[in-house]
C-alpha cells in the first residue's frame, strides 16, 4: 500500500530532502516504460525503444540543466556519480602526469564526496576543508585564499546542503578556480526541482543530480561531465555512457527523469509555492514554539528547506514521537542503520553537540498543502510541549505547567 | 497496577488490563534484542491487545569487531534487522535508539577496566542499569508509553505489602533476575516480563506458532560485544599494550613461581585450564590440580593452589542496593554468580555501608567484579558488588 494513503491513518510527509514520491505522472507511465525491456545497446529492434527512451532523457536532463547531451553521463545515483566526478576526474589526471595534489572542500559535503576525499590521502593528496561558520553559508573567498596555484588540482562545493538549504556561492568558487586552472565539481542533488540550475552559467566542469530527489525513481543518477572534462570510468563494463560508465542502462528510471526533467518549466512556480508553505510554516513555529531558531535563515535558501533548533528536546525522540503521529520528518541526514548521530553538518558549522541532537529538519515538497503544514505545527507543538514538561525545560520566564517535577509525579501518574 | 496485568481477563479478544482508565490502549514500549525472547515478549503483548512500540539500542559498532553476526549476539546490526522484521511482521512501531557513547562509558569502559583490574566484571548488569533500565525508562516516558517490557525471565508480583516486586521466573535454569538487582523500586510498576511465567521451549514455540523468523535462533550466551573475539583479545583491542603486561603465576601458600603469565586479563577466578605452566607433579609431590585462587593486580601476580583454597564462607559486599525492605542479619538466599544455584546465608549491615555475608556452607570461588544477589524465597531482595 502507498505510504500516502495508508488505511485511514493520517501520513504526512515532510521529508522531501530525503527522497521524494514519484510524481503522479511518473507512476502512470511505469509500465510503458518497463514494456520497452530491451537493451538500450542492441542493434535489433528490441533496443530501438530503449535506445530512444535513453536519448529522449538525456536531452531532456540535458535541456534542464544547461548542458549539451554529450556532457550528460547516466548513472545509478548520486554517490555514484560524486565517487566518479573525484575518482574519475582525478585518475584520468594522473594518467596524463598530472603532478598536482591539494583538494579543496568543505565539510557540509554528503559522505560520498567526504569519505571519497579521504580515502585518497593514502595516495598522497592533501584534503583541506574550508572552515564554514553558524550561518551555513561557505565563502568563495575561503576557497580562492587557499587555491595554490600548480598544486590544487580540484574544489568540490555542493550547490545546495541537504540539511539546511543553504544555496553555495558555487558560481564565484568557479571564477576563482578557473584562474589557476583548478577543476571544479558540485554536488547539486539537492537543487534539481528546488532552484532553476545552469551549468553553462555556473562554469563547473563536474556536477551531480539524483532521480529520486526529484519526483521520479530510485536508480537513476546523473553525472555532468563539461566537454573535455578529464574522466576516467569508476564502473567498466560494455562501453556504455560513451565508455564513461559501463554497465546496461536502468533505462525505466533514466525515462523516469526525463520525464520530470521535460517539467522543468514549473520548478520557479513550484518552489515559490513551497517558499510560501516554508515561510508560514517557520513564521508559526517561531511564534508559537518558544526558543525555536532557524539555521541558515540569514543566509539564501532554497524555499524548501527548515532546519530548526528546539532547545529542551531529543531529535531522536522528538522523530519517533512524530512518526507515531504519521508525521515524517528527520534530524538531518538520512541514515542507513536508522540510529541518528549528531549531524556532522550542523557540528562543522560550530553548533554544539546539544544543539545539534535538538535539530529538526522539514523538508517540503511539490504536493506538500497549507492544511498538511498547519496540521504538523499542531502535532509540533503537542509533542515538544509534552517532551519539554518531562525535562522540566524552561524558558527563561518559567510557565507554571512546565515546572512539575518529571520524574516521580510521571512515575505515579 | 501489575497485579491486573497478570490477571488476563479477555475481552473480545482484548486483556482488560490492556486498556487504561482513560479508554485508551495502553501504550508499551518493548525493548528487542532481536532474539527469541523479547520478539515473543513483544508478539504476546501484541495479542493481549497493547498498543505495542519496539526499541532497540544500538550500543556498539559491531563492524569494528569480528562477529558472526546474527548467531545469538545480542544486538548486532543483523539482530536490529531482526527486530525490525518482527516489528513489520506484528506491524507496530520499532525504531533504533542510538545508545553508543553511554554503552561504551557505561559498560565498555567499566569492563575493561575491571579486567585490569583483576576481576571478572559483569556488563550486563551495568547494561541494565544505565542503559535498559535508565535510558529506555526515559524514552518510554517520552514516547508517551505506559509500561517498558523486556524479554527478561522474571516476573513482577505483588509483595507482602501489595508493592509489585520482582520474583524468579518459572524457568529456573533460564531465570535473569540476578542482573536486574540495580533497578530502582519506583521503576517497577512501570516494567514487564511478558515472558517471566514461560520456559524456553514455550517461549520457541510461541515463536514458531506466530512464525517469527527468530524462533531458531541461537540462545545469546556470553558477552554481546566480546564476539568471537574472546575476552582477552577484546582487552587487547582496547587498550594500550603497555598496560597488558605480565606476570607471574606464584603457588599458594609457599609462594613458590611456577611461571610466568602474558597480562592479568587472562585469567579468573577458579579458572583450572590453560594457566600455561608445567604439570603439576614435576613440581610437587601431589597430583591434585591447581586452581586460580587470587589475582593481584598490583604485583600482577597470580596465585594458584589446590581446590580447597578457593572456598570460603564470608563475602564482602559493595555498593548494594535494595528493592523493598531488608532487615541486616536476615538470612537470604545469595547468588554469586549468573550460574550459581544460591547458597544461604545471613547478611550483615556493616558499620562502614557496606555488607557481609555468612554463609552456612563455604561457596566456591569469590570473584572479584561479580555481584552477589539476595533472594527472600523468590523474591529479588537486592544484590551488591564483590570487591
Amino acid at each position: 500500500m502507498d505510504y500516502l494513503t495508508q488505511g485511514s491513518k493520517r501520513q504526512i510527509y515532510l521529508d522531501h530532502n530525503a527522497t521524494t514520491p514519484p510524481d503522479a505522472e511518473v507512476l502512470a507511465r511505469i509500465s510503458d516504460w518497463a514494456r520497452d525491456w530491451g537493451n538500450p545497446s542492441s542493434i535489433h529492434q528490441a533496443g530501438r525503444g530503449p535506445k530512444a527512451r535513453l536519448r529522449d532523457a538525456r536531452a531532456a536532463v540535458a535541456s534542464m540543466v544547461g548542458a549539451t547531451n554529450l556532457e550528460i553521463i547516466f548513472t545509478s545515483c548520486g554517490s555514484e556519480s560524486n565517487s566518479t566526478a573525484i575518482l574519475g576526474s582525478l585518475q584520468a589526471l594522473r594518467r596524463r602526469g598530472d603532478l598536482r595534489r591539494h583538494i579543496l572542500s568543505s565539510h557540509l559535503e554528503h559522505p560520498s564526496i567526504r569519505r571519497n576525499l579521504e580515502s585518497l590521502k593514502a595516495d598522497g593528496y592533501a584534503i583541506e576543508y574550508v572552515p564554514v561558520d553558524r550561518s551555513g553559508l561557505l565563502s568563495a573567498q575561503a576557497f580562492s585564499s587557499r587555491i595554490r596555484p600548480g598544486e590544487t588540482v580540484l574544489i568540490s562545493c555542493m550547490l545546495v546542503n541537504n540539511e539546511t538549504g543553504v544555496i553555495q556561492p558555487v558560481k564565484e568558487i568557479v571564477q576563482a578556480a578557473k584562474l589557476s586552472g583548478v577543476l571544479v565539481h558540485t554536488d547539486a542533488v539537492q537543487a534539481l526541482g528546488k532552484i532553476p540550475v545552469n551549468l553553462a552559467e555556473l562554469g563547473v566542469d563536474y556536477a551531480s543530480f539524483a532521480g529520486h530527489k526529484f519526483y521520479s525513481l530510485r536508480g537513476a543518477g546523473v553525472l555532468f561531465a563539461r566537454k573535455g572534462a578529464p574522466l576516467e570510468p569508476l564502473i567498466q563494463g560494455g562501453g556504455q555512457e560513451r565508455g564513461r560508465r559501463g554497465g546496461t542502462e536502468n533505462t525505466m528510471a533514466i525515462a523516469a527523469l526525463g520525464y520530470m526533467c521535460t517539467r522543468q518549466t514549473e520548478v520557479v512556480e513550484r518552489s515559490q509555492k513551497m517558499a510560501k508553505l516554508r515561510d508560514h510554516f517557520e513564521a508559526r513555529a517561531l511564534s508559537e514554539i518558544k526558543a525555536v531558531t532557524v539555521t541558515g535563515s540569514q543566509s539564501p535558501r532554497v524555499g524548501s528547506t527548515s532546519s530548526l533548533l528546539i532547545p529542551g528536546i531529543d531529535g531522536e525522540t522528538l522523530l519517533m514521537s512524530l512518526d507515531m503521529e504519521g508525521i515524517a520528518v528527520s534530524t538531518g541526514a538520512a541514515c542507513s542503520s536508522g540510529s541518528p548521530e549528531p549531524s556532522p553538518v550542523l557540528l562543522a558549522m560550530g553548533l554544539t553537540r546539544e544543539e545539534a541532537q535538538c535539530s529538526l529538519r522539514v523538508g517540503v515538497g511539490w504536493s506538500t498543502t497549507k492544511e498538511e503544514i498547519d496540521c504538523f505545527v499542531e502535532v509540533l507543538k503537542k509533542v515538544v510541549h509534552r517532551l519539554r514538561g518531562l525535562r522540566g525545560w524552561e524558558v527563561s520566564s518559567p510557565r507554571p505547567e512546565l515546572m512539575a517535577s518529571p520524574e516521580i509525579e510521571v512515575l505515579n501518574a | 497496577m501489575p497485579s491486573e496485568m497478570n490477571v488476563g481477563s479477555n475481552v473480545g479478544g482484548i486483556d482488560r488490563a490492556a486498556i487504561g482508565p482513560d479508554g485508551r490502549r495502553r501504550r508499551v514500549l518493548v525493548a528487542m534484542s532481536g532474539g527469541v525472547d523479547s520478539s515473543v515478549a513483544a508478539a504476546l503483548l501484541v495479542e493481549q491487545g497493547y498498543d505495542v512500540v519496539g526499541v532497540t539500542m544500538q550500543v556498539w559498532d559491531y563492524t569494528s569487531c569480528d562477529i558472526d553476526e546474527g548467531n545469538g549476539t545480542c544486538c548486532s546490526s543483523l539482530d536490529v534487522d531482526d527486530a525490525r522484521a518482527v516489528a513489520d511482521r506484528l506491524d507496530f512501531p520499532f525504531y533504533v535508539a542510538n545508545c553508543e557513547a553511554k554503552f561504551k562509558a557505561s559498560v565498555i569502559d567499566p569492563f575493561v577496566e575491571g579486567y585490569l583490574k583483576g576481576q571478572t566484571p559483569l556488563p550486563c548488569v551495568n547494561c541494565n542499569t544505565f542503559l535498559k533500565f535508565d535510558h529506555l525508562i526515559t524514552r518510554m516516558k517520552e514516547l508517551d508509553c505506559d509500561f517498558l517490557a523486556t524479554g527478561h525471565y522474571a516476573k513482577i508480583e505483588p509483595g507482602v505489602d501489595g508493592r509489585p516486586t520482582i520474583v524468579t521466573s518459572d524457568d529456573g535454569w533460564k531465570d535473569q533476575t540476578y542482573f536486574l538487582f540495580t533497578i530502582e523500586p519506583e521503576v517497577i510498576p512501570r516494567l514487564m516480563f511478558p515472558i517471566g511465567h514461560l520456559n524456553k521451549s514455550e517461549v520457541r514455540k510461541i515463536a514458531e506458532e506466530k512464525n517469527l523468523l527468530v524462533a531458531r535462533k541461537k540462545d545469546s550466551t556470553g558477552i554481546c560485544f566480546v564476539g568471537n573475539l574472546g575476552y582477552s583479545n577484546f582487552i587487547a583491542s582496547q587498550v594500550s599494550p603497555d598496560r597488558l603486561v605480565g606476570g607471574k603465576i606464584r603457588l599458594h601458600p609457599s609462594g613458590e613461581i611456577l611461571g610466568d603469565h602474558q597480562g592479568i586479563h587472562h585469567f579468573t577466578y577458579g579458572q583450572r585450564k590453560g594457566l600455561g605452566i608445567a604439570t603439576r607433579s614435576e613440581r610437587t609431590e601431589s597430583e591434585a590440580p591447581l586452581f586460580v585462587l587470587r589475582i593481584d593486580p598490583e604485583t600482577r601476580d597470580v596465585w594458584v593452589g589446590e581446590e580447597s583454597f578457593l572456598f570460603s564462607s564470608t563475602v564482602k559486599v559493595r555498593d548494594a542496593r535494595f528493592l523493598g525492605a531488608f532487615e541486616s542479619g536476615e538470612r537470604l538466599k545469595v547468588k554469586i554468580r549468573y550460574a550459581h544455584k544460591g547458597a544461604y546465608g545471613r547478611v550483615h549491615a556493616q558499620a562502614d555501608g557496606s555488607l557481609e555475608v555468612e554463609f552456612e556452607e563455604a561457596v566456591r570461588a569469590i570473584t572479584p567484579g561479580q555481584a552477589a544477589v539476595f533472594y527472600r524465597d523468590s523474591q529479588l531482595v537486592g544484590g551488591g558488588w564483590i570487591p
